[in-house]
This record gives C-alpha cells, structure tokens and sequence, in this order.
C-alpha cells in the first residue's frame, strides 16, 4: 500500500496549481454555482479553459494526437483535483469527462481527428444528451426514435434537463434504433451538430445548475456520427460512467470549501467568541473534515482502480460517489442550519455572510441527480455490487397492472 | 499511489483467517465471556508463538478476545520506546513467547465521566509520591483491560502537580501481585473483563519507572495511537462480517415467498453497511501507513476512530435491521456478540465525539485557502443571482 504520488504526478500537480495562481484572478471567489451567470463570466472561462487546453492539462491521461499530455488516468485526476480546488468552472466540462473518453475508446480513426482536438483545446462544448422525460433513472427507457433513411439517420423526439454550462456545438445523443427486450440492447450513440436543422432548444434552470430541454423535429444526422456499434450505445455509455465516478475533484473542491469556512469561522463572532470555538460549529467542521479525507480516499480509490483496469478489470461500483452525495446534502443542511437568519441571504444581498455560500450550497444539494440519483445509486449497490436480488423486469408490467387494477 | 497488500501481507491474512476460523469459534468466545480470565490462555499462547500480532482485522472478524493490544501495543511498544535495556531485555522477549501479559492503568473513575479528559494527561489523578528508594502509588484505576491475567500493570499515575498535565506523568511497571493491589472484574456490555484497580499504598522500586520520571506521556501517546488505529481494524474486520452475514442472509431467508433482499428498505440496510465499512478499510488503511512511515498523522487517526466508532454502530444496527429476531438470541446467534464486543472498541481510546474534538483543534490551524496572484477583474461582485445565463438568449436565437 502507497498513499504518495510518483514524481511526475507531483510535478505536473505543482505545474497546474501554478497556472491557476498566475491566471485566476485575485478577485476571484468560487461560489460553487457554475461558470457564473454573466456573458463576461462566461468568456474569461472560455478563454482560460483554452489556455488550459493549450497546455493539454484539460485531458492529461490522452494522446499527444488528440490534443492530451499521454499521460494516465492518474495524471487526469490529479488535474481534475487541482482544478476544483481552485474552484474552476469549464464550459467545455462535459466533453472533457464525459462525451470525449467514449469516444477516445470507441471512435473511429476519423472522429477521434475531428472531435478530441477540439475537447481537448477547450475549444468545443458539447453536452451530454441522454435524460427524456420518460427516462430519468431507467436510462435504458430512451424513446429518442432514429430511424435509417438513405444515407443518414432521422431523430425524432426530446431530451431533458441536459447540464448546459455554454452555447453547445455538439450534442452527444443516446436514441432508440430498435424496439427490443431488453430495452438497453436497442439504443445507440450519436454525434449531433448542435446547430443542425431541425433542433430546438428550451431553458430549464433548477436549483443547482442552468439546464436545457432539447427537441429534436426530423434531424437529419450523417451515418459517420454513429458513435461505435448500432444497438450498443448503452454498453459504449457504461464507460462514461466509470470515467464520472472518481470524486477527487469532489474532494478537493470540498477541502477549499472547508478552509474558506474555518476562515469565515474564525473572523465572524457569536456570543463574543469566534465561532471556531462554538461547540455546534465545531462538531460541523470535524464532520467535513472526516467527508473530504473520505471522498478523497474514495475518489483515488476509484481513480487508481481505474487506471489498473487491464488488470484488475472495471472499479467495484461501491467506488462510486454515493458516500460523497449523500453527505453532501446532509452538510449542507448543518451549515445552513447554523447561520441563524443569515443562512437564507445570497451572495446578492450586502448583509449576506459567508458569501451567501450557505445558501447556494443548501439550494445545490437539492440536486444530487447528476450521476444517477442517490436512490438509483443505492440500487445499483445493492444489486450489482451485493448481488442482492431484484424483481425481475418481465414481474414490472403485471406490478402496474395490478396498481392499475386497485384505481391507484 | 496503490491500494493493494504485498502478496507477502495477503497470505499473512489469510492464514490468520484460517487460523482464528478454526481455533477461536464463537463457542470459545461465549466460554471466555462466562470464564474468569477474560481471555484463552491455549489460543493466546497459540497466536503469539505463530507470529501473527499485527492482523487485527482479523482479530476483529473473529471477535477474538485477547490481551494482544494491552500487551504487545500498550505495554510492549511502550516499553520499546522508552523502557531501561535491563525492562527491555527481560520483558520483551517474554512478550513475544506469550509469557507475559501487560495491562495498562489509565482510566480513573473521574476522568471516566468525560471522554475528553479519559484520554488526556489532564484525567491521570492517581499519584505516586517518592518515599525512601522507590515510590507510592495510591489511587482507583477504573476501565483496565485484561488486568485479570495480567502479570504486570503499566501504571500511569502522576508525579507533579500544576503546569502542563503531560509533564508531569510517570509510567511505572507494577507487578499485579504486589501488597495492595487488588483487581475486581466489572459487569460490562461485553462480558469482556475490564476492571477496577485499586492500588492501596503499592511500594514499587525507582527501577520501575518506564522513560522519565515525569515523562510518562510521550511515549504511552504514541502507543495509545498505534492502539487507536488497530482498534479501527478491528472494527473494519468485525464490520466486513456484518455485512457479509447480512447481505448471506438478505439473499437466503425467505418471507412473503421472496428473499428478503428483494425489499429495497432491506437493501438499504445493506447498502450502508457497505459504505460503513469502506469509509473505515480506507481512513483506517491511510492512518496505519501514516504511522508506518513516521509521518505526522493526528488527523488521519481521529478522522479513522471518529469515523469508525460511528460506523461500526451504525453497521450493527443495519446488521440487526436485516436479521431482526433472529439476530438477537444471545445462545448462538452471532450479532449479540459483534454488538456488544464492539462498543468497547467504539469507546476504547476516544469515541466519535472525542476525537472530533481533536479534529476541530487541528483544524484551529489549518490556513485560508490559497488565493490566486492574476490581475483582478472585477468579474465576482456581488451580484443578485441570476437564473438564466447571459449567452443563452443568443444561442436560442441562434437555433
């Protein structure tokens, strides 16, 4: 057992904390609500995700060829950590950890040219198109219908709540293109134009983050943006979910978190002490000190476990980010709780303490859904990594069957 | 970064487990609990000729009682640390051919109300006074473990008064036989034999004194640290039982006409056991390799205790959960014995809420977050929030 990073790891680690000393600006306050609302907000992301990108930091554990540093997996957390200390927030998020590893490993030599470069710049954004209405938690349940027509695919249909943290050039885009039992066998993977014809878009903020619905009325999408084998789209997804589960940048966002509280703590008075010293807050503190060193375990856990794949095969889904998620919520909920009347006042408001910080942080936990809900995440356990037994899918039709019977 | 054991540390697992399978069954547990010593002098003598003292994990699955860590950890490593040459060569070796057994006199009754003093210098009140070539102690050890078959106490007791509580503690080794020394077995939880020690006026020569005179606390905190880790393995290794046993019988024990398990607030029972007894393998795995290597680990042992405690209660209840009726008949049911075991090793060395406390002084030191050195731009005033960002009206007119 080794808990040290090798020499090159903390080299590049001390390399990517410079570069966000020297380029994040003084000013500057992570509030843990996304790239921030305003169009200049947005910009200086743009412009350091590029610069970031430039450097291949973005995508360390890629290819030279596609833009990365062809490092491991390893390096990549070990920017993903850096990163979210400093609070970062990448409009081109969703590529970099989401839409572009399936493609690395699924795509062809063409679209590997085409699309990493651009992820791995910081130069595209792409959004990760898989929720609709009828399939939330039962992702296999996509009705998005593409059919074959001459020499390209149709979509019809739409997509919902998709993580939107900038104008989107690509949507990467799970449809059904067969009808069959069981339903995960017959979806597929594509790589849409966002501006393509026939694709219309509609705001859908939430708590947490800024979301979008997206229809799709006859779009047309060339053969060559079939990511991987027809009907095997779930399977090919399956990978992006491995690459999700690492929560060292979780972790390291949270340590920073905790610093500025015990900061806060440590100025703000209560009863003429400090409230460092106020039991209540105490016991808080110590709690999130025990969740970051947990999450960090757990998220290098995942991140190395991942990194061994050839040889010790898929991470155990108990390596997921199910601990980091619920407690989270539950955090939240103390601190807010310990701010008397001030916890409700955002960062807008001149009596606002802590940076409204309380406020965006309970409002945030609200949405644990990303990933996988804390619910689904508890199946998934129970069943895949427990082996305990479900009810089997053909019993679901004649369960609601029998709901329906009753007049429920 | 690995998180892997050697090959050579596997097989030292597994051949433990095997051992323990075989030799301490639960039979054998219940037999120590309702005999008087409150450990198996065959199986302890068994144990430490074969070498294997470090596994506690083990030690913990199979709810072994023994005077391992009073013995080895708290008295052995103490002395190792601070003892005389002459403490060393004679007691040692005894330790290691499992002829000697060592029990620390920490506790008082006092200190026992308050987790915070129980494990601080501040809690030792018992004195020891010189007189002539030797000292007196005189005082209540409450708590002891293991002092029923111990042939040496390892007393703590306190020698100066006023400034600093940690520089004015002694260690002194105490035969158990003295005059005045009398040890009564209290009625615990675990029926596992932690006593009273009353030592009534006990002369013990200056050759008994273990480090400095005054300097008892150094060494002993370390001990009590390495201690506090193994009793987190125990902990880890008594949990991956429970979760074992419950998930077994989730899957095999049949009402309504379907496993139990199929019931998602069964699973979830299940699901927390898991993450209990994660959270314990890894703080529990990083603090033990802190220590290994000698760096600083305050944190990484009270966030592995704190979290740990707290787990493994938590765990016996989802275990209990699960098992219901069945897991409560005390006769040849098995979680009885997790759950009453294992709240000694919740309290021993500090539970939850103590060593959050210690967490929190550390965290009294941690500094502001690092803050970036780019030009300021003015972008993150304070600004009521907005929803809807800036750039969406664009793209949506633009699609």
């Amino acid at each position: 057992m080794d808990f040290r990073f090798t020499e090159e790891q903390e080299e590049l680690r001390k390399e990517v904390h410079d570069f966000f000393s020297e380029n994040l600006p003084s000013d500057f306050e992570s509030r843990g609500s996304g790239p921030g609302t305003t169009m200049e907000q947005f910009k200086f992301w743009m412009e350091l995700q590029k610069k970031a990108g430039a450097k291949g930091y973005l995508t360390p554990g890629w290819s030279k060829d596609s833009g990365g540093l062809g490092l491991t997996d390893m390096e990549q957390a070990v920017f993903m950590e850096e990163s979210s200390y400093w609070g970062t927030s990448w409009p081109g998020t969703m590529g970099q950890r989401i839409c572009g590893p399936p493609l690395h490993v699924f795509g062809t030599e063409e679209q590997k040219k085409r699309f990493l470069p651009g992820i791995a710049k910081g130069e595209a954004i792409w959004y990760q198109c898989f929720t609709e209405p009828d399939a939330g938690s039962d992702e296999a349940n996509v009705s998005l219908r593409c059919v074959e027509e001459g020499d390209h695919y149709v979509l019809n249909g739409q997509k919902t709540f998709i993580t939107s943290p900038g104008p989107a050039d690509y949507l990467y885009t799970l449809a059904r293109t067969q009808d069959i039992i069981p339903k995960h066998r017959g979806i597929s993977l594509f790589l849409v134009d966002a501006h393509s014809p026939g694709i219309s878009y509609g705001a859908l903020p939430t708590l947490g983050i800024f979301t979008t619905e997206i229809f799709f009325d006859n779009v047309k999408v060339p053969k060559d943006r079939l990511l991987g084998e027809l009907n095997r789209g779930f399977y090919h997804a399956m990978v992006t979910f491995e690459f999700e589960r690492s929560t060292t940048g979780a972790a390291a966002g949270a340590r920073r978190n905790l610093q500025e509280l015990i900061e806060f703590c440590r100025q703000e008075k209560r009863n003429g002490q400090p409230l460092l010293k106020d039991p209540a807050v105490r016991d808080l503190l110590a709690d999130r000190a025990i969740e970051v060193e947990l999450s960090w375990l757990q998220g290098w856990f995942a991140a190395w476990h991942f990194s061994q794949r050839d040889k010790l095969g898929s991470p155990p889904p108990e390596a997921g980010g199910l601990h980091a998620k619920v407690v989270s919520a539950d955090r939240a909920k103390q601190l807010i709780d310990a701010m008397g009347l001030y916890g409700q006042l955002r960062s807008g408001s001149k009596y606002s303490k802590y940076s409204g910080r309380a406020a965006q942080q309970w409002l945030s936990s609200r949405s644990t859904h990303p990933g996988g809900t804390i619910e689904v995440q508890k199946i998934v356990l129970a069943g895949r990594g427990l082996g305990l037994p479900r009810i089997p899918a053909k019993f679901n039709k004649e369960i609601r069957a029998a709901i329906e019977g009753v007049g429920v | 970064m690995d998180f892997t054991f050697t090959e050579e540390q596997e097989m030292l697992r597994t051949s433990a487990r095997d051992f323990l399978e075989t030799e301490c069954t639960e039979k054998l547990v219940r037999e120590v609990e309702d005999g008087d010593l409150g450990y198996s002098p065959e199986l302890w003598k068994k144990i430490a000729d074969l070498g294997w003292l470090g596994l506690y994990e083990e030690i913990g699955r199979a709810m072994m009682p023994c005077p391992h860590l009073s013995t080895v950890v708290l008295g052995g490593m103490t002395i190792l640390e601070a003892g005389s040459n002459e403490q060393k060569s004679e007691i040692l070796p005894a330790i290691a051919a499992g002829d000697r057994i060592i029990a620390l006199a920490l506790t008082e009754p006092e200190s026992a109300w308050d987790m915070k003093q129980t494990w601080d210098a501040a809690g030792v009140n018992v004195g020891a006074t010189a007189d002539g070539d030797g000292y007196v102690i005189d005082g209540i050890k409450l708590f002891v473990h293991d002092a029923l078959p111990a042939d040496t106490l390892l007393v703590a007791a306190r020698t100066k008064k006023g400034g600093n509580p940690e520089e004015g503690i002694t260690l002194f080794l105490v035969d158990a036989k003295s005059q005045g020394v009398s040890i009564t077995p209290l009625i615990t939880i675990a029926g596992d034999k932690q006593c009273e020690v009353v030592l009534d006026k006990v002369k013990v020569p200056k050759s008994s004194v273990v480090g400095k005179v005054n300097g008892g606390w150094a060494p002993l905190e370390r001990s009590m640290q390495i201690a506090t880790v193994l009793l987190c393995a125990q902990m880890l290794g008594a949990g991956q039982r429970l979760l074992e046993l419950s998930v077994d019988y989730a899957r095999t024990r049949i009402q309504f006409d379907m496993p139990i398990g199929i019931n998602q607030y069964i699973q979830e029972h299940c699901v927390f056991l898991l993450r209990d007894v994660n959270g314990c393998r890894w703080s529990t795995y990083l603090a033990a390799w802190k220590l290994a290597e000698n760096e600083p680990c305050d944190m990484e042992v009270s966030v592995a205790k704190a979290w740990s405690s707290n787990a493994y209660e938590h765990a016996c209840w989802c275990a209990h959960q699960v098992h219901s009726g069945v897991g409560t008949t005390v006769y040849d049911g098995v979680l009885p014995l997790y759950s009453r075991r294992g709240k000694t090793f919740q309290l021993y060395m500090g539970d939850t809420t103590y060593h959050k406390e210690k967490i929190a002084t550390l965290l009294e030191d941690w500094s502001p977050p690092e803050r970036p050195k780019g030009a300021p731009l003015g972008l993150w005033e304070e600004k009521p929030p907005f929803w809807i960002p800036d750039w969406w009206a664009e793209f949506d007119k633009g699609t």
